[in-house]
């Protein structure tokens, strides 16, 4: 016995969602007009044009046909740039404002399960000397619909990280594509139950095992590894190619680090926090002009590092789930999966 | 000029509208006309603020569209009389510079009615009384700019595909032909102890050889897509020793411009040119240099003819076709999507910089935010770092996570670059570069 829904209810459930006033945010085709976006170095079809992006009608749920959307869940609960609070300089005195975080329900419907599996990574570091205010309140207005994944490509790895095509890890509920337009539905959570509360008919049809990407390599080795080998020729060896762009960190489900900036003129302004990556040269520069990472080589170490060995020595997470998005756009054609499956 | 001193109340816009003019002007005639305007007790609108330099030639391009982005609705940049600069050719320079500035600014859908230049001597103080008058009453009819960085309410409309639309079907798989040659050719160069190192493509991605029986991993197919020369400057490939590069006939332009800018030697390299039928790429299907004409070496043969010059524009053509407030419209929907990873940055071979301007925060010239503010400054300041520079690798467009269609500002610019100068960057290594040089001759008919 199973739960099931079918497309077009879904997509009707989806429409009362978004007529309610919830953001919804799933993933959509981006269709950007003029020229055409090439052609990757790993063929991913049109999918480049797949994005995570808040849905205007249920019309615009793109629900198969990609394997993955070019960005990753995060930027609905950490956006790429966030205001802290303004200020405003009066005479001698200086004025804060605070900035309200935004107070709307969220649905992220359609998730892979490697995005679903990153959240409750991430709450982890934004709870954990620190509660950070904005970052809590829309996790917590947030309920996340998780597609398992029918399909995989090369760079996806989620098994070499121990998560799977149908991982329920981070998800309120899960929809497992049974075909024919239509799909099973596993409420996981209470925030999972109340969105399909009603909504779903029994069937007899129950999802069959997905099948999932090969494993690639063993987290604990790698863990292993970089532990003992901070100076190995290893590193520059395999990461010579990479330029310092941070396309993989900011398509990551993970990455988290950010930047605290001071934007506006001498009267007034706001502080925000952009996203920053390790992979750029100013990341770890010095006021004096050291940098302590001084070269690529140093900042990719430093990459797999933080996933692989500093982030589950903290917090006993791998922070990497496999989406292989940092392979999927590296223009050069590293990401972490090559620097693994290298070593 | 303070931020407040520009920008009314928007209510107080809408009813009483007064335009809000910034004039960036030279310091040794137009400031002085102005002056005379004023000594001389002419009457003028009271709506331009003045900010001086030193020189026409000094002017930022930046701060045009800084003015906007505070609130003026109109911008007036003047200076000296061509023949009359105080340093000799400060205005020449900053001639050339508005020629090409002016197309990258139409290209992203800036209103170009808004954006004045003149050349007002110290002696003109009736010009200025003139020039000012006349900017307001037009700024004033036309009303206040409100179209900057806007998404527009018009339905978006997707725009015809032109020219670089991807054939419909994938070139069949080739490699093959040329590779076994390129690995022999390697081979050699480092046997014979000519390179340390070749930077080649490997199956995915670039590789790094520095042993003859490594050749192997060297492929040549239509995936070897990077643009290669982009690493000649890395001080981890230098450290390598002499390099082998292979190269393309639209990369190797990239070494055209970078040797012309004492970026690089060619005697300190070798260049293994790779005779290339395309690969698939929206460039590949204007390509006129299939066959790389400088290398030290060509492996392979093209047999391709080249497409007209004004294929070239045709992908520019569908975006200039719009109006203004629907091209900026187009580009503030596909600066949204910018994460400024700098991606479009590091890939390219022309951003050499130690440190780019968008890193530089003491003080902060470009917004680091990915703002619509911040993303079109930075995009508008990539592009026309690259002004007369860029060899159409394509290589920003290839690298973008996100998919903007950065081509297309590129192509302005090197459209404007060849219609106004008769000039492609990395074609003929010989050539002036197009910024740095003037020419008594460049046309003035937008100047006043």
């Amino acid at each position: 016995m199973s739960a099931t829904i079918s497309q077009s209810a879904l997509r009707e459930l989806v429409g009362g969602w978004i007529a309610q006033g919830k953001r919804v945010v799933g993933p959509r085709l981006v269709v950007s007009g003029v020229g055409a976006v090439r052609e990757p170095p790993l063929d991913r079809g049109n999918e480049s044009r797949i994005f995570y992006a808040p849905l205007e009608s249920s019309e615009q749920l793109a629900l198969e046909g990609f394997i993955h959307p070019a960005n990753s869940m995060k930027e609905f609960l950490f956006p790429k740039h966030e205001e802290l609070y303004g200020y405003r300089i009066t005479g001698k005195g200086i004025e804060l404002s605070e900035v309200e975080p935004l107070r709307a329900e969220q649905v992220l419907i359609a998730a892979r399960p490697c995005d679903a599996a990153a959240l409750p990574i991430l709450d982890q570091v934004f709870n954990w000397d620190y509660k950070d205010e904005l970052y809590n309140t829309k996790r917590q207005l947030t309920s996340i619909v998780t597609l398992a994944c029918a399909a995989h490509d090369e760079a996806c790895f989620c098994t070499s990280v121990g998560l799977a095509p149908d991982a329920e890890r981070g998800s309120d509920a899960m929809l497992f594509d049974l075909g024919g337009s239509e799909y099973e539905v596993r409420c996981l959570t209470e925030k999972g139950k109340a969105l399909f509360d009603g909504k779903l008919e029994a069937s007899e049809r129950v999802a069959g095992l997905l099948p999932g990407p090969e494993k690639r390599f063993d987290a604990e080795q790698v863990r292993a590894f970089v532990k003992d080998n901070f100076d190995s020729p290893f590193w520059p060896a395999q990461t010579l190619a990479c330029l310092g762009c941070g396309a993989c960190a900011y398509t990551c489900p993970t990455c988290h680090c950010f930047d605290i900036v001071d934007e506006g003129n001498i009267e007034r302004g706001v502080r925000a926090r952009n996203w920053d990556s390790c992979q750029f040269s100013m990341f770890t520069l010095h006021a004096s002009g050291h940098n302590p990472r001084p070269n690529q080589p140093a900042r990719q170490r430093q990459r797999i590092d933080h996933k692989f060995r500093i982030y589950p020595e903290k917090f006993g997470e791998i922070l990497c789930t496999g989406c292989g998005n940092c392979t999927r756009h590296c223009p050069e054609g590293i990401g972490v999966l090559s620097v693994l499956t290298a070593l | 000029m303070s931020e407040q001193n520009i920008v009314a109340p928007a209510s107080d816009r809408q009813e009483k509208f007064e335009p809000k003019i910034v004039a960036f002007v030279c310091n040794w005639c137009t400031y002085l006309g102005a002056d005379l305007a004023g000594t001389t007790r002419l009457e003028y609108p009271p709506n331009v603020r003045i900010v001086r330099l030193p020189c026409t030639g000094r002017i930022d391009f930046n701060l045009i569209i800084k003015a906007f982005e505070i609130g003026a609705d109109s911008v007036l940049v003047s200076g000296c009389h061509p023949g009359d600069c105080h340093y000799t050719s400060g205005n020449y320079h900053a001639r050339r510079r508005w020629i090409l500035f002016r197309e990258l600014l139409q290209a992203a859908g800036f209103e170009m009615e808004r954006i004045h230049f003149t050349w007002i001597s110290a002696a003109e103080g009736h010009k200025w009384q003139e020039v000012v008058t006349e900017i307001t009453e037009k700024t004033r009819q036309m009303g206040p700019y409100t179209s900057l960085y806007q998404v527009t309410d018009a339905p978006a409309q997707p725009l015809p595909v032109q020219g670089g639309e991807l054939p419909a079907v994938r070139l069949p798989d080739w490699g093959g032909e040329g590779e076994e040659g390129l690995r022999e050719t390697c081979r050699r160069l480092l046997a014979e102890d000519k390179v340390k190192v070749v930077i080649g493509y490997g199956k995915r991605g670039p590789v790094f050889i520095t042993r003859p029986e490594d050749v192997e991993r060297l492929a040549w197919n239509d995936q070897c897509l990077a643009n290669l020369t982009v690493y000649l400057k890395r001080k981890e490939i230098r450290a390598l020793g002499r390099p082998a590069i292979v190269v393309k006939g639209c990369d190797e332009r990239a070494l055209a411009v970078l040797e012309r800018e004492s970026q690089l030697d060619r005697k300190d390299l070798h260049v293994v040119g790779m005779a290339c039928p395309g690969m698939g790429e929206p460039k590949c299907e204007t390509c006129d240099v299939h066959v790389p004409r400088f290398a030290d070496e060509v492996i392979g043969e093209a047999d391709k003819s080249a497409a007209a010059t004004a294929e070239r524009w045709k992908a520019l053509e569908s975006l200039m076709a719009l109006p203004a407030p629907q091209r900026m419209s187009y580009w503030a929907t596909e600066f949204e999507r910018c994460v400024k990873c700098y991606a479009c940055r590091q890939v390219c071979p022309m951003c050499y910089c130690e440190r780019c301007l968008v890193d530089k925060n003491r003080p902060t010239e470009i917004d680091p935010s990915a703002t619509s503010k911040g993303n079109f400054a930075w995009h508008i300041l990539r592009a026309f770092h690259l002004a007369g520079r860029c060899v159409g690798c394509d290589e920003c467009t290839r690298a973008c996570p996100v998919g903007i269609d950065l081509r297309l500002l590129n192509l302005s610019l090197a459209k404007a670059a060849e219609e106004h100068f008769a000039y492609r960057a990395g074609m003929d290594p010989k050539a002036e570069p197009l910024i740095g040089a003037y020419s008594l001759q460049d046309k003035e008919n937008f100047i006043r």
